[in-house]
């Protein structure tokens, strides 16, 4: 009995080395989905330990190399079960209608001092830009830029088809630079005044 | 190709996630299309912007800290809040999960090689956990260089590769296969990279490997055995690859 006891003991002790070796590396990109999709600290840490809590329950089932995108997948709908149940609004209604708006919706040349140097943006700007995108498009900018995952692994965490995450990113982008454009706009009507 | 899905193809284009023939068709598209050109400089530089700018949110160490010394929602007691007890728990986070890491990448490859790649896997995942990323913050290889030399009895190579998308963010000394050896710390969007070096006799082509969601990539030239260690994509640290020996 002893003995059956301490193998069962050393076979949990290896399933929680292997739990922390697979999921620790990843505890920032966890967190970093999770405050982005959150909008807060708070939220975004209770998210991810509920995140931690199943990823640590389905473990078992996991193989392969890829924990980070496992891991995020997990995070990524413990988001949204969240949202559902706290700010369902901002995920309700359809976000992957066909673009209406084409290309000559932005201004057609990217020469001249009217360009938009987004390069030279003011890093606020830029990140409240990112965080007044929907849910959907801001997801996929934050896995993209943030984390450089592939299509393919987005496609995998946001269980959506590859040409839902290549909709969604080019529409995320078309919305953050419209948006920078009026922010700037607005603020050089406010210099001139 | 209607303006509205050639603008959507540009973002996979800019991605590098388009298969050759649409590249090229979009490519002949890009060259006759002034405004299409400007939308893609435009794609790139937003890219570059939200890379170089967006709030990282790192993981409040409370959280790591919950997770070294016993598994959420443990044990039997059924919670039925889906927050867990992270109560009395202990200290061992570094501690256990060093030796996690350790452990379980011993089996990256038989013999010699995989020992030596356990060993820089290990020094990796380490330096990334404990913070001790550098001992050296600097991206000048001016600062680095001799920062190293005096720490070692070889001189390594040392750039940065900052116009290539590779940024030099300091070195450390660390002890692989029974030898100190120099530490080259990169940075390519959000992903740290280590790149081993030490004095070797032999040389040998590229060779990559991947364990545990990191890719590793080892070779020899010049005198020296470089092993390079990161999370970012396999092609991505082949550049590095090719990079890395032509520093000064």
């Amino acid at each position: 009995m002893e003995v059956f006891r301490s193998s069962k003991k050393e076979a949990v002790n290896e399933r929680e080395h292997r739990f922390r070796q697979a999921v620790i590396p990843h505890l920032d990109a966890a967190y970093n989905l999770a405050r982005w999709l959150s909008g807060n600290d708070h939220d975004a840490e209770d998210v991810t330990q509920e995140a931690l809590v199943r990823a640590w329950r389905y473990f078992d089932g996991v193989r392969g190399d890829q924990p980070r995108a496992w891991l995020l997948a997990i995070v990524r709908n413990a988001c949204f079960a969240w949202l559902r149940a706290n700010r369902p609004a901002e995920i309700s209604g359809s976000f992957d209608d066909p673009v209406r708006d084409d290309l000559h919706a932005l201004p057609a040349t990217g020469h001249g001092p009217e360009a938009l140097a987004i390069e030279s943006l003011d890093r606020r700007v830029l990140n409240e830009a990112i965080a007044a995108l929907p849910t959907p498009f801001r997801e996929t900018i934050i896995l993209r830029e943030l984390e450089g995952l592939s299509y393919r692994e987005i496609a995998r965490i946001i269980d959506a088809p590859i040409g839902t995450v290549m909709s969604r990113l080019a529409r995320a982008r078309r919305l953050l630079i419209q948006s920078l454009q009026v922010i700037r706009a607005s603020a050089e009507s406010g210099v001139r005044r | 190709m209607k303006a509205e899905e050639a603008a959507t193809l540009l973002n996979a284009y800019v991605d590098g996630e388009l298969d050759a023939a649409t590249c090229m068709a979009l490519e002949a598209q890009l060259a006759e299309n002034p405004s299409l050109r400007a939308l893609c400089e435009r794609l790139r530089g937003l890219g570059a912007a939200i890379r170089a700018q967006a709030h990282y949110h790192s993981a409040p160490g409370r959280l790591g800290a919950a997770l070294g010394s016993r598994m959420p929602g443990e044990p039997s007691t059924r919670v039925r809040s889906w927050r867990p007890d992270w109560g009395h728990l202990g200290a061992f986070l570094a501690g256990a999960a060093l030796v996690a890491a350790t452990v379980a990448v011993v089996s990256l490859r038989p013999g010699d090689e995989g020992r030596v790649g356990s060993e820089v896997l290990a020094s990796h995942v380490r330096a990334t956990l404990g913070d001790r990323l550098v001992d050296v913050a600097s991206a000048d290889q001016h600062t680095v260089k001799p920062w190293l030399s005096g720490r070692l009895n070889f001189s390594p190579p040392v750039a940065d590769f900052s116009g290539q998308g590779f940024e030099l963010l300091g070195g450390r000394v660390d002890y692989v296969d029974g030898q100190p050896v120099a530490v080259l710390v990169y940075q390519r969007r959000q992903h740290r990279i280590d790149a081993f070096i030490w004095p070797s006799s032999g040389e040998s082509a590229l060779r990559t490997s991947a364990a545990r969601g990191f890719n590793i990539d080892h070779f020899a030239r010049g005198g020296m055995a470089y092993w390079i260690v990161s999370d970012l994509n396999a092609n991505e640290l082949a550049d590095l690859a090719r990079l890395l020996p032509s520093g000064g």
